[in-house]
């Protein structure tokens, strides 16, 4: 048994190579066969930060372990409906032959093989990547962003820069990020940007978090991937991953501003909106994000907290 | 304040004169409706419609009412697929498509909806009902007026879903109606209430069916037939009653205590007030987890039943076939975590689960090497319900694996809720339970209806239904990996656009498969001499179902049968052992007659089901007691049974074997 492991473990390195570059290509083909010339490599296939980059390995690595079993299965149905046709006239007909310890055994154990193969891996990289644990192998103390789900936008608070944004998140390179999430005024969403890695759920009065790391400078579609009401297609933002000495410039920018995220205008948030530009606040309400949380948290009357908020606005 | 309390929140205003598309809709079924009602009068066929159809407890024209309910769904929920096909294939860049979001809303949470609760659950039922009693040599279900009642419960929730079309508007929060958006805070408006409502009653009918079958095949198999000689489709079967006896109470739980927040402001599940949202979550997937297996299961007995009689052998690795499916029946329980990995909870939960889940595949992966090695020295004949079974391994293999890599949490991260998702499910349940039923109504049409269907038609639609298959979610995949969310109603990047089309196009061929099945219904119906199932064994079966003729008669079974093997009727056959047909000794057959309470009751429980989304209390109250009511009635009823004479049944059994020699 453990040779066969072993032997399966050297298949499946090269075995893994060997499909990544298989399934690339294809998808690369259909891309450019489809998109024509402006197509580029989009979400998992083109992952731009080390957590993307371990879950898009894992992917491949995956695929090719369930390709030691799918590819058989495929052939063995078509050869085998193929060869023993009544038309082919096959004499070797054994109509009462249905069992057989060896072949049973044998189809019980190799898929139990490869499984636990599967959950080793499985155990291992969901611990390593967490999303609530630093990233491992990364110095350095995270630079905190925090954000709020809205109806139907993203609002990010840079606590310590004293900044805050709409609809555009903007990281600096090489630095580990740690994302606070929470929720106000809509629905259970998720917070996704699909090139840097792990999405995750914001919910009202809860706090959920995320650690993820950009490594190539660039822009990058991030998205709510959880079905939140009428504006949830363009629940879109820009995620800007710039050297840290920009970051630094635009922050000092935005610090500038004059356009302070006072309660007024966080109320003026809550109203829900689709497709809004990005917006740049300075001076965010102290404690804005834990106290969105306690209003829930707290919350025990018979009405929404929000419920004085305005109404989504048919067209 | 008597117009509220009988019309509650109901005005003209629900009826949406506004959309043209709707009331086009609206046209066309009043149309229908009313052509077929004028039909039915012209035929004069009232008096035949209720006392055959409407009050019948007999389990073969339950299980054909149990059919046309699943046809009649899927029609709606395919055309509801279309909308959203052609919606995405439009909807790219700056254009907005035709289908504004509270309609597109809408759309996919009743796709969904209809499609598991009121086509594949209907459809498995249909099945059950037509040959599990055959196949155990039984002259009924344990509980025939519970079946009725079962069945009607199923058709008035279907109905009330249906409604939601043409007064007020259906659910536009998915099809599992997450709270807080499915909360009065969020959603407002009745169409939650359509969503709840219809499921608790059809919810209530599909509990009852699964307790039903359950007493069937533990008590009312033939004498010899222990349970490691049934039929490997009854095992399937009792797995799958299994589970719906289990999980649907936490179903009817669920979207209670989801109503109870609606009606009287608790804060179950709300976002506020202390209620939690991912308790209703973690509920409903405790439902909805074993609810795939309860679909997938019977159609994995289908597909054993059908590949052992087109490969002319037996089935191979029996016991292990059906310690497979109650591996599954047992893990199907506790992997339902893996629907939202990324809820936050902690690597050990969501590691626990996933593995939980990659472990399913170990006893899946034994059932297909099984089926594979029971073709393999087999005789293959590639009618129709066989095709359908080579397309499912290769089909199944393909959304098996997908399923597998999602159960690995890290990479759920990734495709959680992306189209990838949307192609891995239905990768498994057009491949698995879509294919595995149509195998199982072409196999089994001749029992029911006593002629075969079209072999070129079934073909063809065949290669359509593959072919867009394939067409249709092959893309969704590479859409999802690109990071394209399932739910959207329009996208800004055009480069996603072909893709769509391509999908687009898939639906289309599909479209154009069920087109060629309704030719192949009607073409089959118009030579049904042709195609006549004489011998009541069209296939050459190995089950007790082709021992009798076709279509059954109504007591099934003039003697019941004695087995001592599985496949005994293959083994009588082989060796010339069956019964001599002047031997036998005939009595009178005892059988419970017609009833409308089933009808009667069910109807009450759609008034009050409807008074309820709409907040009319009296006509509410009379539902809810008027269906108690004439379900205790029904307890003081004492003529309720009768005897077949045994005259009948010798003239019944002699026809048959006349026509049989005669076909000779």
């Amino acid at each position: 048994m453990t040779l066969m492991m072993k032997q399966e473990l050297i298949n499946k390195s090269s075995f893994t190579c060997f499909c990544n570059h298989l399934f690339k290509l294809g998808v690369f083909l259909s891309l450019l066969t489809l998109g024509g010339c402006n197509s580029h490599l989009v979400g998992m296939f083109a992952p731009k930060g080390l957590i993307a980059h371990q879950e898009h390995k894992l992917f491949f690595d995956t695929l090719a372990l369930m390709m030691i079993v799918v590819i058989p299965v495929i052939i063995m149905s078509i050869t085998f409906v193929y060869h023993y046709q009544v038309s082919h006239r096959i004499r070797d007909y054994k109509p009462n032959w249905s069992h057989s310890y060896f072949l049973e055994s044998l189809w019980w154990s190799i898929p139990c093989v490869i499984i636990l193969i599967l959950a080793i891996m499985t155990w291992k990289k969901t611990h390593e990547l967490d999303p609530y644990h630093k990233i491992i192998g990364i110095q350095g103390k995270p630079m905190l962003v925090q954000a709020i789900a809205l109806p139907w936008k993203w609002l990010f608070i840079y606590p310590e820069e004293g900044i805050a944004t709409v609809n555009y998140l903007e990281i600096p390179v090489g630095v580990q990020v740690e994302y606070w999430i929470t929720t106000d005024n809509v629905p259970m969403s998720a917070f996704f940007v699909p090139q840097l890695g792990s999405q995750i759920y914001t919910m009202a009065g809860m706090r959920t978090r995320l650690h993820l790391i950009a490594d190539e400078v660039g822009t990058y579609d991030g998205m709510n991937t959880q079905f939140n009401g009428d504006g949830f297609s363009d629940m879109h933002f820009e995620t800007h991953v710039v050297e840290p000495a920009e970051m630094q410039r635009w922050v000092s920018e935005v610090k500038k501003s004059s356009n302070y995220l006072t309660d007024d205008a966080y109320k003026e948030l809550l109203n829900p909106t689709v497709g809004d530009k990005p917006k740049y606040f300075s001076k965010p309400v102290p404690e804005l994000f834990n106290n969105v949380i306690m209003l829930y948290m707290n919350s025990s009357g018979a009405v929404h907290p929000r419920s004085n908020q305005l109404k989504f606005e048919k067209e | 304040m008597l117009e509220k309390l009988l019309f509650g929140n109901l005005t003209l205003d629900a009826i949406p004169l506004h959309v043209p598309i709707l009331m086009g809709t609206f046209a066309v079924v009043a149309l229908g409706a009313i052509s077929v009602l004028l039909l039915i009068t012209i035929m004069g066929k009232w008096k035949y419609l209720w006392n055959e159809w409407i009050c019948s407890v007999d389990h073969k024209k339950i299980g054909i009412m149990y059919l046309i309910l699943a046809m009649v769904m899927m029609l709606r929920g395919f055309s509801d697929a279309v909308l959203m096909r052609s919606q995405q294939a439009l909807a790219a860049g700056h254009a907005a498509g035709y289908l504004p979001p509270e309609h597109y809303d809408q759309i996919f949470s009743a796709h969904g909806v209809i499609m598991i609760f009121f086509v594949a659950m209907p459809f498995m039922f249909a099945l059950l009902n037509m040959v599990l009693p055959l196949q155990i040599g039984a002259r009924d279900v344990a509980y025939p007026y519970l079946n009725s009642i079962s069945f009607w419960l199923t058709f008035v929730g279907a109905m009330l879903c249906n409604a939601s079309l043409f007064i007020g508007n259906f659910a536009r929060a998915g099809w599992l109606a997450y709270p807080p958006l499915s909360e009065l805070y969020y959603s407002p408006d009745v169409g939650v209430d359509y969503y709840i409502w219809c499921l608790q009653i059809a919810g209530v009918g599909t509990l009852l069916a699964g307790i039903n079958f359950i007493v069937t095949i533990f008590k009312m198999r033939c004498p010899g037939m222990t349970l490691m000689k049934m039929p490997i489709f009854v095992w399937s079967a009792l797995c799958a009653m299994i589970l719906v006896a289990l999980a649907f109470p936490v179903l009817t739980v669920t979207l209670g205590l989801l109503s109870l927040d609606r009606l009287f402001d608790m804060h179950f599940f709300t976002d506020f007030a202390g209620g939690n949202p991912m308790l209703y979550i973690n509920l409903i997937w405790v439902w909805g987890h074993p609810e795939v297996y309860i679909l997938v299961l019977p159609a994995f007995g289908v597909f054993s039943e059908v590949v052992a009689t087109f490969s002319k052998k037996k089935l191979f690795g029996y016991t292990t076939m059906v310690w497979a499916m109650a591996i599954i029946t047992l893990l199907s329980f506790i992997v339902w975590l893996h629907h939202f990995f990324t809820m936050g909870a902690g690597a050990d939960v969501n590691a626990f689960f996933g593995i939980a889940t990659m472990i399913i595949a170990i006893p899946t992966g034994v059932k297909v090497f099984n089926w594979l090695f029971t073709m393999y020295k087999g005789r293959i004949t590639l009618s129709t319900p066989m095709l359908w079974v080579i397309a499912f391994f290769t089909t199944f293999a393909i959304g098996g694996m997908t399923g597998v890599m999602m159960s690995v949490p890290p990479i759920d991260f990734q495709v959680h809720n992306s189209l990838f998702l949307i192609a891995h499910f239905h990768n498994v349940i057009i491949g698995g339970v879509i294919f595995g039923y149509f195998a199982g109504l072409i196999y089994w049409f001749p029992k029911v209806f006593g002629f075969r269907l079209d072999e070129f038609w079934g073909k063809l639609s065949f290669a359509c239904w593959i072919i867009g298959f394939y067409l249709a979610f092959m893309p969704l995949y590479i859409l999802g990996l690109s990071g394209v969310m399932r739910r959207i109603n329009h996208y800004s990047d055009t480069m996603y656009q072909p893709y769509f089309i391509v999908a687009a196009v898939g639906a289309a061929f599909i479209g154009v498969g069920v087109l060629f099945q309704i030719i192949q219904l009607i073409v089959s119906i118009k030579n049904r001499k042709a195609l006549r199932d004489v011998t009541g064994d069209p296939w050459n079966g190995r089950t007790l179902e082709w021992s009798i003729s076709s279509p059954a008669p109504l007591y099934n079974f003039a003697v019941i049968p004695t087995v001592s093997e599985i496949d005994q009727f293959w083994l009588d056959k082989e060796k010339h052992n069956l019964p001599n047909i002047h031997d036998i000794h005939y009595q009178p057959i005892h059988y419970p007659k017609n009833t409308p309470i089933g009808f009667i009751a069910s109807l009450f429980a759609g008034l009050a089901g409807f008074a309820i989304i709409w907040h009319m209390w009296i006509p509410g109250v009379v539902g809810f007691v008027g269906m108690i009511a004439v379900l205790i009635a029904r307890t003081f009823m004492t003529d309720i049974d009768y005897y077949i004479p045994a005259e009948t049944v010798k003239e019944t059994e002699l026809a048959h074997f006349k026509e049989v020699a005669n076909a000779r």
